[in-house]
């Protein structure tokens, strides 16, 4: 950026909201000369507050900064004041660190964290003067990938991505970067350097994959059109955890983050087999990290930020071997320190009791609990295996010492679902408030706080439910209602969302290429920020995809057939087809499978040698 | 004790809010292992006072913060350790111990200077200056808890003189009386006829009722 560009994003940032998104700086950053080093730029798709949440950025920004021939630097989505800023002085997308344009780095990477966010990518490719298309880069522009648990489904976003990377990043990202770089070095087109990517474990380049289609729009052919392109594309797993990069050092943002503290992931893939869970499936097998480890990463990353918080991160805490000694030893290294330390996402079973007693000795955070179905007949068809009985111990137990706010997360749509099931919702959160009212009042908190949130269920791919049809949104609005009425409890507050978001990721989530289409009339027609409410414009998508002649419930509301061949069949996470249709069928029938470390269910991660055990 | 801490607020912080300020340096004490104090209850944090919040995209240059210590320190040693943990371009100037019985620095605030510099039409500001002091009164819309209502900002200027290509100005910082300088600049633009160019503001000091520095207390 030269002098006089510099001069007017300065006047720029004093007119716009929160400039201090746009500026970095931040504690912990990392700035590195450029001379000989092949740049990355990691691109995140919405906003700062949500980017900073983010764990994987960290990693991946100190892990590629570690490494002394590459350098990584943070974009993400600028808020609408900021973009039409951009825009009317000319100043292209920067990155925060040392302020070059997007189209100055050897490799862009966006994370594909929602589907909603696909739109941003396309904007922030525009703003940072890059061709949206990939076959329209030149040779000297930048190689844009994109990773994240919306990768394992990459179709939608095919022909705007050069390589998607399947799986685990940590050390993935660094060999895509070196690939780029030793074939700059050697003079090799781009073409090359994009056949020599796809050789990287793990790494899928749709151009080199072409598809059919049956008349009835289901897919027909997917096969590759060079003999060097894998097929499936297996996906990358880091084995061990100890092993793999974690930061001891993240920058601190200044403008509050929506998750503003420290994270540590403890534990990455889960054995529970939700049915309806994607991240259950994708990032299996379960690998934890050692407590020492913990302590060791927890005692930098307090002294590198001077945070006042900390979070241990996985998808099912409570299943962590050696949870109760981190959380005493966590305390006892940070409790003089005032570094709280909350729990999310914490499954109402195991050890539970204990572990509130340890946390609530440093703060008092509400208690989040994800029963996810109302009954225990829908529980038993999702796979969740926590009962009302579970449930009701662990919240009496809350009440009991000090808690007084509950949250309880449910879905709704969910396959098999019947209107008893919803009515159970509303039976559950009257037996909660009553576990309440049954500790003696000087005994208990004041202020009884039941939060209900029901979301849309959205069925995903690479889960026993990825052949199910979404509930239309007629349907859900109904059940919206009706729970609605059941609920009008006292103490309870009911929140539930539009289910027209709900409905587009159901779209994307199981879309194929095709929907490229509709994703650039989308963009075309305005729809950026999708995630955030006020910026939702369903009625522009609904006009993408009439203007486009796609209809979207063929992709939502379809209930597909067990030999339909899936977009998202390019990719091999372990799980085996076979297994995910055998659940669906035990969901049927209201099977339970039991949790896998007590028994092998056959997933098929058995077939990479040492992965599972 | 307290330790009263003059720091600046220089270039891209300017940008940073109140907010984002006292988590920005209530990060950074904590990094420095300082013997500070912490309130008490299920979320305690650090206790910290600053004497005059700063606008958005207004530069200090000696701000003042108080923090209570839980043992005693030297000055010079505080600075040190303070300074080794603040975020870049936000140095640590000065610290001075101070007895626990003293006001607040926010209760003994009474003025504070401010240097402007805007981007054009500086010779018709200049000119304008005396003839806007003249004036008896200087009406302005302030947003209050009951809407907007107007005020004078006449008797907060204390003073207000052209010093080579900036205006300085000293405004009353204080519970009987605040005036902004981005207020006083956009007052003296329409008294000058003209479109408000860009302007520069920097606080360069913060003053007590007899307009001594604060921290020469």
């Amino acid at each position: 950026m030269d002098k006089q560009m510099r001069s007017r994003l300065e006047a720029l940032l004093e007119t716009v909201q929160k400039p201090s998104r746009y500026t970095g700086g931040e504690v912990n950053e990392i700035k590195k000369d450029w001379a000989g080093r092949t740049s990355f730029c990691f691109a995140f798709p919405d906003t700062y507050e949500v980017a900073m949440s983010h764990l994987g950025l960290k990693v991946l920004y100190e892990s590629i900064n570690a490494q002394d021939d590459l350098l990584c630097e943070r974009v993400m989505m600028p808020w609408v004041d900021m973009m039409a800023g951009l825009m009317e002085q000319g100043i292209p997308l920067y990155s925060l660190e040392s302020r070059k344009a997007l189209s100055d780095f050897d490799m862009v990477g966006f994370t594909l964290q929602y589907e909603m966010s696909y739109t941003n990518i396309l904007k922030m490719m525009e703003l940072g003067g890059i061709a949206l298309n990939n076959k329209d880069r030149d040779e000297g522009a930048p190689f844009v990938v994109a990773g994240g648990p919306c990768a394992f489904n990459p179709e939608p976003l095919s022909p705007f991505i050069d390589a998607f990377l399947l799986g685990d990043g940590e050390n993935a990202t660094n060999e895509m970067l070196r690939v780029i770089a030793a074939g700059r070095k050697a003079g090799k087109k781009r073409a090359d350097i994009l056949r020599d990517l796809a050789q990287v474990e793990g790494v899928y380049l749709p151009d080199l994959y072409e598809a059919a289609y049956h008349e009835d729009g289901r897919l027909a052919a997917f096969r590759p059109l060079d003999q060097t392109a894998p097929l499936p594309i297996t996906k990358r797993i880091e084995r061990n955890l100890d092993e793999a990069p974690f930061p001891t050092s993240i920058p601190v943002p200044y403008t509050q983050a929506v998750h503003d503290r420290i994270v540590l992931e403890i534990m990455r893939g889960c054995t529970r087999g939700c049915r309806f869970c994607q991240a259950g499936m994708l990032y299996r097998p379960v690998r934890e990290r050692s407590p020492e480890q913990l302590f060791a990463l927890a005692e930098q990353l307090v002294a590198a930020t001077g945070y006042e918080e900390m979070s241990l991160s996985s998808l099912s805490t409570g299943d962590y071997s050696q949870l109760l000694e981190l959380i005493r030893g966590l305390n006892q290294r940070f409790a003089d320190q005032r570094v709280s330390l909350s729990l999310p996402s914490l499954r109402i079973d195991n050890q539970l009791q204990e572990a509130l007693g340890e946390t609530a000795e440093v703060k008092k955070s509400g208690l989040t609990l994800a029963p996810e179905a109302g009954t225990q007949r829908l529980r038993d068809v999702i796979n969740k295996g926590v009962t009302e009985e579970d449930l009701l111990r662990t919240v009496s137990e809350a009440f009991a010492s000090g808690w007084s706010s509950v949250k309880l997360y449910f879905m709704i749509g969910l396959p098999y679902e019947t209107d008893e099931d919803l009515l159970g919702i509303a039976d559950l959160a009257r037996k909660v408030v009553a576990a309440y009212y049954a500790v003696p009042k000087g005994q208990r908190a004041r202020g009884l706080k039941v939060v209900v949130s029901a979301s849309t269920f959205v069925p995903k791919p690479m889960t026993p439910f990825q052949w199910a049809a979404q509930d239309t949104l007629e349907e859900i609005r109904r059940k919206q209602s009706l729970l609605r009425s059941a609920l009008n409890i006292k103490g309870v507050t009911f929140n539930w969302h539009d289910p027209e978001t709900s409905f587009l990721e159901a779209c994307f989530a199981r879309g194929d290429r095709r929907l490229a289409r509709v994703l650039y009339r989308a963009y075309e027609l305005g729809c950026l920020l999708d995630g955030w409410n006020e910026h939702f414009k369903f009625d522009a998508w609904m006009q993408a995809f009439a203007d486009t002649g796609m209809d979207p419930a063929f992709y939502a509301n379809r209930e597909r057939a067990r030999e339909e061949l899936m977009p998202w069949d390019l990719a091999d996470i372990g799980v085996s087809k076979n297994y995910l249709w055998r659940e669906n069928e035990r969901a049927r029938k209201a099977e339970v499978t039991p949790d896998c470390r007590h028994g092998c269910e056959g997933c098929g991660l058995t077939r990479f040698e040492g992965v599972c055990t | 004790m307290k330790m009263l801490v003059v720091f600046e607020k220089m270039g891209a912080h300017r940008f940073l809010g109140h907010l984002d300020l006292q988590r920005a340096m209530q990060r950074a004490l904590r990094r420095s292992g300082l013997p500070v104090t912490y309130s008490q209850g299920f979320n305690p944090h650090l206790q910290l006072s600053f004497a005059a919040p700063l606008s958005v995209g207004i530069q200090g240059e000696r701000e003042i913060m108080e923090v209570p210590l839980s043992r005693q320190i030297s000055e010079a040693d505080f600075l040190s350790k303070l300074n080794k943990t603040l975020p870049q371009n936000m140095k640590a100037k000065a610290a001075v111990l101070l007895e626990d019985k003293l006001a607040p620095a926010m209760a003994r605030m009474g003025a504070a200077t401010y240097v402007l510099r805007p981007d054009a039409h500086f010779e018709q500001l200049a000119a304008a200056v005396p003839g806007f002091l003249l004036q008896e009164r200087i009406p302005f819309m302030k947003r209050g808890k009951a809407g907007m209502r107007e005020e004078d900002l006449r008797p907060l200027i204390y003073n207000l003189m052209v010093k080579d290509d900036t205006l300085v100005t000293v405004l009353a910082t204080s519970s009987k009386g605040t005036a902004r300088a981005d207020q006083l600049f956009l007052s003296l633009c329409a008294f000058a006829g003209i479109q408000q160019p860009r302007c520069l503001i920097t606080r360069t000091a913060l003053l007590d009722e007899r307009f001594a520095p604060l921290e020469g207390a």
